[in-house]
């Protein structure tokens, strides 16, 4: 029986089949070399920012052990490795070397810089969710101690530049100040503006406007009421202003009172009185007007020149009608329109007197 | 001859002299009609010269209002008051009530300057619908009408009396 004319079933056959793992994994392993000597789109945007060629930073990474017998990178890239790749697995976290000049290229970006550690200690962890604990118990590399004592330095520097800065600021602060206050003694004292130490909220000058209009106010009312620019303190003035209105008023009420209580005889006179008024009004000699009273008796078989005599008496005795408190004019016969020497004046006057007896 | 003129803070000029002839003319035509009304009713009771006092004041403070015009307040909440008056006169006199205070409740600077504002502001006609500010520029032009008041009513009472 031929061996090749029945198929046993448990027999396994030899000949190409046997050789397809062996092809796999080299198209494998070619697919790997193709992917880390051409690197994919999303790694492009990695490369541009280490600024290096994408080979080289493929090297960098060492992403799987069966890349370490494989010389094909350097070969591409013409460069040998910088560094010795690591031997940690793929799913283990992976850290970078400690190259200083890689290092000063990736502080540049904040990429690195978000983290609490320094970017060349830190560690990058492929998978977050594992080996936590490896990634805490890894001993930081001895290379990264001079950079960090160089970093701490550097520190050190920026904040004493940070403090002279401060210090230059607040020096030419002070100096506006001090400029200010020279412009202030010069320009006159606005009253909108605030003093220093005052508020300066809207409310509060507002208020403070209204106080100024107050005492505005009430400087007006000292100077009106009498004997009142002694006094000092609101309260006391308004006081003083209140006894004035009240004294004023009750004059009003005696003199209405008093003009009440005149003589009947004499209330034949008021129509004279305001006949008078009016023409010195219309002449506009209010305060020079002296518009007769009383009549004097007049003798029936008097003479003119007596009458006259008797009517200058009259006329100095009756007081002035724009006599004034403040102006002290006390009227002369000779400045009233009644007194006169003419004997038609007095004769006219005569005439009068006589029309207003009948 | 001098005409004094009081300025307020406000910007109104107050000519005492023009006020003045405006008062007096006014005044002496309302005294000169009550004084008819006096020839017509030959009784001089103390009644009657108490209600003839008050129509001479009244007609007083009514002169000084029309001769001040309706620019200040004061003015016109008296011609406004006068004219209620004579349209609708008061038949029943209301009582004022007197209130004691103790004297024992201590009183802060504030409410001394609201007490003092009230008085003022029952004392200047209008007053009290007027602001702090504003009553006291009123009372200012107020005092000045009042004495102007005061002299030319000193000035007929004594004309007429001797």
């Amino acid at each position: 029986m031929d061996p090749t004319a029945g198929n046993v079933p448990g027999s396994a056959v030899p000949g190409p089949d046997h050789e397809e793992p062996g092809l796999e994994t080299l198209q494998f392993r070619e697919e790997i070399q193709r992917l880390m000597t051409v690197p994919p789109d999303n790694a492009s945007s990695f490369t541009a920012l280490l600024e290096l060629p994408p080979t080289q930073a493929m090297e960098l990474l060492h992403l799987s052990p069966e890349s370490e017998p494989n010389p094909a990178p350097a070969a591409v890239s013409g460069k040998p490795p910088l560094l010795e790749p690591c031997a940690h697995p793929f799913n283990s976290s992976l850290t970078f070397p400690s190259n200083a000049a890689l290092i000063e290229r990736a502080a540049k970006f904040s990429i690195f810089g978000g983290g609490e550690q320094s970017p060349e200690t830190g560690a990058v962890p492929s998978n977050p969710g594992v080996n936590l604990e490896k990634v805490k118990s890894e001993p930081a590399e001895s290379d990264s101690n001079p950079n960090s004592s160089q970093e701490t330095k550097n520190n050190q520097r920026s904040s004493a530049k940070r403090k002279e800065r401060e210090k230059k600021v607040k020096v030419s602060m002070k100096k506006s100040k001090i400029e200010a206050k020279e412009d202030a003694d010069k320009i006159p004292y606005v009253h909108v503006r605030a003093r220093r130490g005052q508020a300066t909220d809207s409310h509060s000058l507002a208020e403070r406007a209204r106080r100024e209009k107050i005492n505005a106010r009430m400087k007006l009312l000292q100077e009106l009421v009498p004997g009142c620019n002694k006094i000092s303190g609101t309260a006391l003035v308004l006081d003083e202003i209140i006894n004035h209105v009240q004294s004023l008023q009750r004059q009003v009420e005696f003199l209405s009172m008093r003009l009440a209580t005149v003589d009947p005889r004499i209330d034949s006179n008021l129509d004279h009185l305001l006949a008078t008024e009016s023409l010195s009004l219309m002449q506009s000699n209010f305060s020079n007007m002296t518009p007769p009273i009383m009549w004097p008796e007049l003798p029936i078989n008097g003479n003119r020149q007596q009458y006259q005599q008797q009517w200058h008496f009259d006329a100095l005795h009756q007081p002035g009608w724009g006599r004034e408190e403040d102006n002290h004019i006390f009227i002369t016969p000779e400045a009233s329109l009644i007194s006169c020497n003419s004997s038609a004046n007095s004769a006219s006057l005569h005439t009068g007197h006589v029309k207003t007896e009948l | 001859m001098r005409t004094s003129t009081t300025t307020t803070s406000s910007g109104i000029t107050l000519s005492t002299k023009s006020c003045r002839i405006k008062f007096a003319r006014r005044f002496l035509r309302s005294l000169a009609e009550i004084k008819k009304q006096k020839r017509s009713s030959a009784s001089s009771s103390e009644e009657e010269i108490c209600k003839r006092s008050k129509r001479i004041k009244m007609a007083a403070y009514s002169s000084m209002a029309r001769a001040v015009g309706p620019r200040m307040n004061w003015s016109r909440a008296l011609l406004f008051k006068l004219r209620n008056r004579v349209s609708y006169p008061r038949l029943v006199k209301k009582k004022k009530r007197v209130t004691v205070r103790s004297n024992k409740v201590p009183r802060s600077k504030s409410s001394v300057h609201i007490d003092r504002g009230n008085k003022l502001r029952k004392l200047v006609p209008g007053g009290k619908s007027m602001d702090y500010i504003c009553l006291l520029e009123e009372t200012a032009h107020y005092i000045t009408c009042l004495n102007t008041q005061v002299k030319v009513m000193q000035a007929i009472a004594d004309n007429l009396s001797k």
